[in-house]
């Protein structure tokens, strides 16, 4: 049996339906404004073994109960927009949908990491027909959503690649390097925000 | 700085070399036209001083050879006549300044001074206003983020910055940043940047005006 125990089960189904919920809302906002909120996204389950890493990283006991109650991110979705705005119309639409309630929230991008990660982070609980830890039924489960553009996204995936190569031989120098590309990448996405915004209001 | 000196006559060049040296400068020296447009062709300097009458090739003839290959450092031009038809002559072929022989060290020593307060002092590498810094060497905007801008936002918000609450006009911005090769329309859009830009590091300072009236940059 791994960290997640019997619970390891339904987190699949879970990850499902709000992923579902999530493409709806897209469905939605393409119906009305004939425009898509989203590029792509990426849904995945915690694998057990990056958990219970995780857990002892923490400082957490390594428990079905940390796994699924301290760490938040068992369930995780990351969503990838074309454009700033979108972030924030999602966010917006994620808090009024009836299915979830928000119990934290980061923006990453008004208030960028000092290593230069842009990215919004919202922590969901959902309710879900299953029993949760807590032995209720319908249960609450917890899933981490990652809203982020694609420029954010590709630069976020490279520097978690290089952030393990541990024979780099001047790593200041390197995550300086980083830190500027996460900076002109930022820029570029303002720029294309800004191109779009000036096409609608010359419309 | 380091400074190119060409000049025939061995006794001048010897004291313009020593007492160029003497107050920090690091100084090459040639005797003619030639020599100074083989130096100027492998190596990097921030003045060059050309006597006029060299011989085998002008002092002028060689910054006309420099400039060709597009060099734009700072050339003052050391003529013996003073007449006025030879500055022009000097200025038009490409110089930055001229001095009529005979002068003095103490006034070529001064004019040195004042070019290097205009690379240095004038320059502004780092401008600040509000909660904003920009550095313009490294394009790098700072506030509660940093962000890096391309190189024409970063002369507009540098011009808007040494500028602060003064109105500037859509036309006037433009002939300072793009000259002829844009028309007016392209000032709207890069504010449109720079407000986009202004935002995302939460900066406490914004540019205030409409599509192609004027515009100010003050604190919230």
């Amino acid at each position: 049996m791994n960290i997640y125990e019997k619970y390891g089960d339904v987190l699949p189904e879970i990850l499902n339906e709000v992923t579902d919920y999530l493409k709806q809302i897209n469905e939605t906002y393409k119906e009305k404004h004939h425009d898509k909120l989203y590029e792509h996204l990426i849904a995945r389950v915690k694998t057990p073994e990056s958990m219970e890493e995780k857990c002892q990283r923490k400082g957490y006991a390594v428990t079905t109960k940390s796994a699924l109650k301290e760490c938040k991110d068992a369930i995780g979705i990351r969503v990838v927009c074309g454009f700033i705005d979108d972030i924030y119309t999602f966010v917006d639409l994620i808090k009024q949908a009836s299915w979830s309630e928000i119990v934290n929230e980061k923006d990453y991008i008004k208030n960028a990491k000092p290593n230069g990660y842009r990215s919004y982070h919202l922590i969901l609980k959902v309710k879900v027909p299953f029993e949760d830890i807590d032995g209720n039924n319908p249960g609450q489960y917890f899933v981490e959503i990652q809203l982020r553009t694609i420029a954010m996204d590709s630069w976020a995936s490279l520097e978690h690649r290089m952030k393990y190569k541990h024979d780099i031989k001047n790593p200041e120098q390197i995550t300086k390097e980083l830190k500027r590309t996460a900076d002109e990448l930022a820029s570029c996405d303002i720029s294309m925000q800004t191109i779009r915004n000036l096409i609608e209001e010359n419309r | 700085m380091k400074i190119l000196l060409a000049e025939d006559e061995p006794q001048l060049q010897h004291v313009l070399k020593k007492a160029m040296q003497s107050v920090g400068y690091q100084v090459d020296a040639v005797n003619n036209g030639k020599s100074a447009v083989k130096a100027a062709k492998e190596n990097i300097y921030d003045v060059m001083i050309f006597d006029v009458m060299m011989p085998e090739m002008t002092g002028i003839e060689a910054m006309k050879e420099i400039r060709k290959t597009g060099d734009s450092t700072h050339v003052i031009i050391l003529t013996a006549m003073s007449e006025i038809d030879d500055k022009v002559t000097g200025l038009d072929a490409g110089a930055d300044d001229y001095m009529t022989k005979p002068f003095s060290l103490k006034e070529l020593l001064a004019r040195l001074r004042s070019k290097e307060r205009r690379e240095d002092d004038y320059n502004h590498k780092l401008v600040e206003y509000g909660s904003v810094k920009l550095d313009t060497d490294q394009q790098e905007l700072v506030s509660h983020n940093s962000i890096r801008l391309p190189s024409k936002e970063t002369e507009l918000m540098k011009l808007f910055m040494l500028n602060a609450d003064k109105q500037l006009s859509t036309h006037e911005i433009r002939q300072k940043i793009w000259g002829d090769e844009e028309n007016d329309e392209i000032v709207w859009i890069y504010i449109s940047y720079l407000r986009g830009k202004l935002a995302a590091i939460n900066a406490d300072i914004q540019i205030v005006g409409k599509k192609d009236g004027e515009f100010c940059l003050t604190k919230k």
